[in-house]
């Protein structure tokens, strides 16, 4: 296990926030969630005529008695919670100090943990332009090294490409779950067509923005030539203080911005910089709720 | 344009390293982003894109090229005369006469001399000719004064034009101009220049005459009033002095003013003068003082001229004369009776008659006397100085010979206005016979014969003056005419005033002054003093041989030198109508175009303003780059 990304330390900081999360948020619940399906628990949900092929031990014969009709009891049904983590792995994760790509994979080693200790199926696809096979359906605390193992074996690279992301990742998933997107969302467009596609999968959604310091506060100034970390592009250009103000103005804005379209489809969001211990980040975000809704 | 010094062309290669420098100066750093596109979005297509934006970034260059470019031209001396300059030998006389001292008005109120004005020419003269050049500077004061040896280096010539001080004298620039040309000989394209006011036409002339010589015109003004001349001259008779006085008014228009007397620092006379322009006005003036002093004349008006508008004369005290005659005891009679007649002349008690025998056992012992006649009679020793009359004979060292007689002669006077013809009518004087007598052509020939013979004539030294009369007066009806006493007296008068004095009784400024005769052998110095000056200077200056050279004459104003127990004087003035008219002469062609100078940039010449520009320059770029116009 390496050192320096997860250590003993972390898998300390990984107990803690199971326990607060076990209090916070799966106290109140069953580890299995009810959902609109109609299934076979013992919660009664409705009551549907009877058609020729249906398990005659639904049929309510008190019903029958009174009325005359058979008509079968229908109950909700109770399924798993999948929840997914989806890695951003571009270039552009791999910035910053402290850097966003080993920031994002402990938010995401957590949160599958978090997941994988409460009975549900936890999954971290890595993704770019295409999601990833990544480790899906992970179960149990015991899964938890190889998925660090998986983790910090990660590269980053080449560009995102968010809607096409999400575009094979629903036809992947069909199964509704919890999607945890991981990212720093450069490209806002992008961003929210691939919001929408998971949003008609019914997904619940849950953006995490990873954002640096320097992204914040970019502490440069004058004749520079800005190389672009995915694409290595380049432009010369002339960094003034009129335009570092413009810049931060710009960054509030796109926040701001990815933040409200969350808010307005019922989208979960947080923005982790980087210079916050990724526990406290966590820890704050499982007590505002809205990670598991 | 030419380069006058091309190898500064080689300090073009500063522009190389100047684009090497600045190309690591714009090298951009490297700065990953994690996207590009949001900050090309923020930056605008405008930064980027736009072809005033990619081009101003070398705006800044190409201002260090150019303050580069300017700063090789400027060190290599560009000059705007289209090719035609070549580097020349150049002398540069520069006149520092009186007339130099002229104030000359200027546009911004402060009036500067014409020798200030001079030496900003010479500045301005080094500063557009090539750096190639050879010079040489004179000075053209009363004499000649190389100033700075043949140097190429410019600053030399100009601080030593700075260093000029004024003469107060005349100025003669022909000798400065033949030095100037001595100095030349063997030089390549010789040149002379010549920094005056025309010095009176003299420069005009000089320049005309020698083609490598270029007048330098100084000067406009020619609002000057001045004294050329002063002079006293005792009046035995009336125990008075007349003072001669000539004022020129070089100006232009008319003039109204006077003239103040002063006598030992007291005013004895003013006198009103009118002068149209460019005339003169002159008038002798009584001035009643026997015991004589030193006078000052001076104009009573400011003009641009100072020095010219005061002269000083020094009034001997009038005394009478004594007059020795030497004669045989038989012939003195008529002469000794003239001389007692008059008494307002000759000083009968302190006046004797020897026979030659005496006058020749005394020896110097007479050579006091104011006047010694010779009545048929000669000296064995005629002495060197003195003032004698010789009648009928006289020694072999006067350099009139005897070339034989003449019987009966009729006798006329020559020259009716002469001094010693003054009331005196010798037409009808009878003469026995008289000498036939050939004379030096520098002898005054006062009566002749019918034939042209002389009769009385006058040889005149610096040191002695002779009247001979070619006749026995006792053969001749003379003494029994009025013509007699009369041209005794006038003898008198003229000889006595026309004495040899020690020292002559004026000289104009940075003249010597040496004794006009030999000092007795018992002084062995001579103690002088310069009056009239802010401060009173005094000394003395050794005698040798009888003689003794005083040159402490460069300022106007009386000297006074005592030689033994007697004291003379000597007036130092400026006195000079050439340095008076101070209208400057014009020059036939601009002397800018005759010496090829270097044309202007901006008013200035050349490489300062190319220098000035390339400040400007630093100071524009700094400024861009700062405000990011540039950067």
């Amino acid at each position: 296990m390496p050192q320096e990304l997860f250590d003993k330390d972390f898998l300390k900081k990984l107990e803690y926030l199971d326990l607060i999360a076990r209090r916070l948020v799966f106290g109140r619940q069953q580890a299995l969630r009810p959902s609109d399906r109609k299934g076979a628990s013992i919660e009664f949900k409705d009551f549907r005529e009877y058609s020729p092929g249906d398990d005659p031990r639904t049929v309510d014969w008190s019903v029958y008695a009174r009325l005359g009709e058979l008509v079968i009891k229908l109950f909700r049904q109770e399924e798993e919670l999948d929840l997914w983590v989806l890695l951003d792995t571009s270039g552009s994760m791999d910035f910053g100090e402290p850097n966003k790509f080993d920031y994002a994979r402990r938010v995401a080693a957590a949160l599958a943990y978090i997941g994988m200790s409460n009975m549900d199926s936890a999954s971290v696809v890595p993704f770019t332009t295409e999601p990833e096979r990544g480790r899906p359906g992970l179960r149990g605390r015991g899964k938890i090294f190889p998925l660090l193992d998986y983790l910090s074996d990660l590269r980053c690279g080449g560009t995102t490409e968010l809607a096409s992301m999400a575009k094979a990742f629903s036809r992947r998933v069909r199964r509704p779950g919890l999607v945890v997107l991981v990212s720093d969302f450069y490209g806002l467009s992008g961003a929210c067509r691939a919001l929408d596609q998971l949003r008609f999968f019914k997904h619940q959604i849950y953006v995490i923005q990873v954002a640096a310091p320097w992204e914040i506060d970019p502490p440069i100034r004058g004749e520079l030539r800005l190389v672009d970390c995915e694409t290595n592009s380049h432009e010369d250009l002339t960094i003034t203080d009129s335009m570092l103000k413009r810049y931060r103005g710009a960054f509030e804005r796109f926040s701001s911005e990815l933040r409200s379209y969350g808010m307005r489809y019922s989208i979960g969001y947080a923005q982790a910089r980087t210079e916050v211990p990724f526990d406290e980040f966590l820890l704050r975000v499982l007590q505002r709720g809205g990670l598991v809704a | 344009m030419t380069l006058l010094a091309p190898a500064a062309l080689w300090m073009s290669l500063i522009g190389a390293a100047v684009v090497a420098l600045y190309l690591l100066k714009i090298k951009r750093r490297r700065q990953t982003v994690p996207a590009l596109e949001f900050w090309l979005q923020l930056a605008g297509q405008k930064q980027v894109r736009s072809l005033f934006q990619r081009l101003k970034r070398w705006v800044s260059l190409a201002l260090w090229l150019l303050i580069v470019a300017c700063l090789v031209m400027a060190i290599g001396n560009p000059v705007l005369s289209l090719g035609k300059t070549k580097p020349q030998a150049i002398v540069v006389i520069v006149d520092n006469s009186a007339s130099m001292q002229t104030l000359e008005p200027s546009d911004d109120g402060l009036s500067r001399t014409r020798l200030a004005m001079a030496i900003d020419a010479v500045g301005e003269l080094t500063s557009r000719r090539p750096i190639s050049d050879e010079w040489l500077l004179i000075e053209a004061g009363r004499q000649p004064r190389v100033l700075a040896p043949w140097t190429m280096d410019r600053k030399t010539i100009c601080d030593a034009a700075a260093a000029i001080t004024p003469h107060l004298g005349s100025a003669d620039l022909a000798p400065a101009q033949a030095l100037a040309e001595q100095l030349l000989t063997g030089k390549e394209r010789p040149c002379i220049v010549l920094v005056s006011d025309g010095s009176a036409g003299q420069a005009a002339t000089l320049t005309a005459k020698n083609p490598t010589s270029v007048y330098w015109p100084i000067g406009k003004t020619s609002d000057n009033l001045g004294i050329v001349r002063l002079r006293v001259r005792a009046d035995r008779e009336q125990s008075a002095h007349h003072a001669y006085i000539n004022v020129v008014n070089a100006s232009e228009g008319h003039v109204d003013t006077q003239v103040v007397f002063e006598l030992d620092g007291s005013t004895t006379s003013v006198e009103p003068i009118s002068i149209d322009g460019r005339a003169s006005w002159e008038k002798t003036i009584p001035i009643n003082a026997p015991q004589g002093g030193v006078l000052r004349a001076w104009i009573d008006r400011s003009d641009s001229l100072v020095p010219d508008n005061e002269a000083f004369a020094v009034l001997e005290p009038v005394r009478k004369a004594t007059v020795v005659l030497v004669a045989p005891a038989s012939e003195s009679f008529y002469f000794e009776q003239a001389l007692a007649a008059m008494e307002a002349l000759v000083d009968v008690d302190a006046s004797r008659t020897l026979t030659v025998e005496e006058y020749d056992r005394a020896g110097p012992a007479h050579a006091g006397a104011d006047l010694t006649i010779f009545n048929n009679c000669r000296p064995a020793l005629l002495p060197k100085t003195g003032q004698f009359v010789f009648i009928n004979d006289w020694p072999a060292d006067v350099p009139a010979k005897f070339s034989g007689v003449m019987e009966g002669p009729e006798m006329s006077m020559v020259q009716r206005d002469h001094p010693l013809c003054r009331y005196v009518n010798a037409a009808a004087v009878s003469l026995a016979r008289a000498k036939r007598v050939d004379l030096p052509e520098r002898a005054t020939i006062v009566a002749r014969s019918s034939d042209g013979s002389p009769l009385i004539f006058l040889i005149e030294h610096p040191d002695r003056a002779i009247l001979c009369l070619a006749f026995d007066v006792l053969e001749s009806d003379l003494p029994f005419r009025n013509a007699f006493p009369l041209l005794l007296r006038n003898t008198v008068s003229y000889l006595v005033t026309q004495q040899a004095a020690v020292v002559p009784d004026q000289c104009r400024i940075a003249d010597t002054i040496e004794p006009l005769r030999k000092l007795p052998e018992d002084v062995t110095e001579v103690a002088y003093q310069l009056q009239g000056q802010a401060a009173d200077r005094a000394g003395a200056v050794p005698v040798r041989n009888g003689t003794f050279v005083f040159d402490r004459t460069q300022r106007a104003g009386p000297v006074r030198f005592s030689i033994g127990a007697d004291s003379v004087y000597t007036a130092i003035n400026l006195t000079d109508a050439a340095e008076t008219r101070i209208e400057p002469d014009k020059a036939g062609r601009p002397p800018q175009d005759a010496l090829a100078l270097t044309g202007r940039l901006f008013g200035t010449v050349p490489w300062v303003a190319l220098a000035v520009l390339a400040t400007a320059l630093v100071g524009v770029e700094w400024l861009t780059y700062h405000r990011r116009w540039t950067e």
